[in-house]
């Protein structure tokens, strides 16, 4: 019963978000800022854990397939594949709603218990689409971004651990990078790095939005945040693969 | 002008506010007192529009206020400040982009003209050289006075302080309501202060509404408060030693009162 309430309340919200803004010039000013906040201010520990990603799938790849019956550019082939499908979207999202998901439901839901969301009622300005819209316009936007660059850094990562650790040669390397490659894998991850994208802006969103309290509920909040998007997003993944790739 | 009729407020069966008719004068403070937990902040949450009421009915001037649509209720809110007991400055702006927000929100003008509005608005609540200053940097008294300039910054015809002075020393505490009067007179505003701070009433209590357990008790002046015979009032009033030390007096000058 609790589920289906917070269902309802959740996309009541999604409707706030999405009415005409007050002032489009004050949305476009908070959305630059949300793109530096939530996005530039990202890209340091996407490209950290997609240098680390990629070199260990390389590594592991090799020590899995040393029979000479498996040549030595499916290395390559492999990274590339598991970067582009599954980690660069999937993986990189379960670590931005870690991320951006607990700073956003923190600020909001900090914002709530210091009435600071009811000031901003009392102005006449709609608190869920102020606080909320630019956040995921700016998550929207900037999230593909960031998986391109997971994908480049850590195929990089890939190639630097193999030839650094003589499992393969360089070019070995990157013919297999180059072999069977399928450009639709690209699209795939980034229509679900979008929907990713979606479901830690909104649902992060929505748990700030409806704190009540004190600085508990917000941790509470922050941890639920993360939580339900992590579980939504492996959900989602299913779904889309399902849709996507079948 | 507020006006507001047989206002109840319940929560989860519990009735918060029990059948509450009052009208909030213009260019006069409205001071609603009573002990933490007696709904002054429901019955300013209800009257701002932040909380439904569940019976009665609110008017600002001649709008029906309770009746409207939330989308026809912004008109109206534009026309209100409210300064928040905990301040509510938005932390990740400084002072003057707080101050400039309803401003940026709301309006047409240009940057220059909205510089000098927000100058003129913190000169007038004597803050100087903090314009840049984050909410962070501020003490509590000047946190106050920046959401009172905040709360200005439109000419609003609508006043609301929900606890104004809480956290403040007395000195501090002073300047805040004086400050709250004056405003009050120079815009001819209808101003609701919610507080439990007798100093406050005595100070700008020109009407008084005591609320208790969520039903209206008293209303009255601050003038005619130390002489009520009201026990849920004189209860209040009279709970701190000093208060009961100028009761005694009064009751040596004139032992009929």
């Amino acid at each position: 019963m609790k589920f289906l309430e917070s269902t309802g309340r959740y996309f009541m919200l999604l409707g706030r978000v999405f009415s005409r803004p007050e002032k489009f010039y004050v949305y476009y000013r908070q959305t630059m800022k949300e793109f530096e906040l939530l996005g530039i201010n990202s890209i340091g520990i996407v490209v950290v854990i997609s240098v680390f990603m990629g070199a260990v799938i390389a590594l592991q790849t090799a020590y899995n397939t040393e029979n000479p019956i498996y040549p030595a550019y499916l290395i390559g082939l492999g990274t590339r594949d598991m970067i582009i499908l599954e980690f660069s979207s999937t993986m990189v999202a379960l670590i931005l709603a870690g991320k951006v998901g607990s700073s956003i439901a923190s600020e909001i839901g900090t914002m709530r218990v210091t009435e600071q969301i009811d000031a901003l009622e009392i102005m006449g300005v709609n608190s869920a689409s102020y606080l909320i819209l630019p956040k995921l316009v700016a998550t929207l936007i900037f999230n593909p971004f960031l998986t391109l660059i997971s994908i480049i850094v850590g195929i990089f990562g890939g190639w630097f651990a193999g030839t650094a650790a003589g499992v393969i040669t360089s070019e070995s390397f990157i013919y297999g990078i180059q072999y069977a490659f399928i450009p639709y894998y690209i699209t795939y991850s980034l229509i679900k790095t979008v929907v990713f994208a979606f479901i830690i802006a909104t649902v992060s969103g929505f748990q700030g939005y409806i704190v009540s309290g004190g600085s508990l509920d917000v941790g509470r909040a922050s941890t639920k945040a993360v939580v339900y998007s992590c579980i939504l997003i492996l959900l989602f993944n299913v779904i889309l693969t399902q849709l996507l790739l079948s | 002008m507020i006006k507001v009729s047989n206002l109840s407020k319940i929560f989860n069966g519990t009735t918060v506010l029990d059948d509450i008719s009052v009208t909030f004068e213009p260019g006069i403070t409205n001071l609603v007192i009573g002990k933490s937990g007696s709904g002054k902040t429901v019955l300013l949450k209800t009257v701002v529009g932040l909380l439904e009421p569940d019976m009665g009915d609110i008017w600002y001037d001649d709008i029906h206020f309770s009746e409207l649509s939330s989308a026809d209720k912004k008109p109206v809110r534009q026309k209100m400040g409210m300064l928040f007991q905990g301040s509510a400055l938005f932390d990740s702006l400084t002072v003057e982009e707080n101050i400039m927000f309803p401003l940026n929100m709301f309006t047409r003008k240009g940057m220059k003209e909205k510089r000098e509005r927000v100058n003129f608005c913190l000169q007038r609540v004597n803050i100087k050289n903090a314009n840049k200053m984050y909410p962070s940097e501020l003490s509590g008294g000047m946190q106050k006075r920046v959401a009172i300039a905040r709360a200005i910054v439109l000419n609003p015809g609508y006043l609301f302080c929900d606890e104004p002075n809480s956290g403040l020393d007395p000195k501090t505490a002073l300047l805040i309501d004086e400050l709250i009067k004056e405003l009050t007179d120079e815009y001819n505003m209808t101003t609701i202060v919610n507080t439990h701070d007798m100093n406050s009433v005595m100070e700008i209590g020109e009407k008084v509404i005591f609320i208790s357990r969520g039903i209206k008790c008293w209303e009255g002046s601050n003038k005619d408060i130390l002489e009520s015979d009201n026990e849920t009032l004189n209860d209040f009033v009279f709970a701190n030693s000093l208060a009961k030390k100028i009761r005694a007096e009064m009751q040596k000058k004139n032992p009929t009162s």
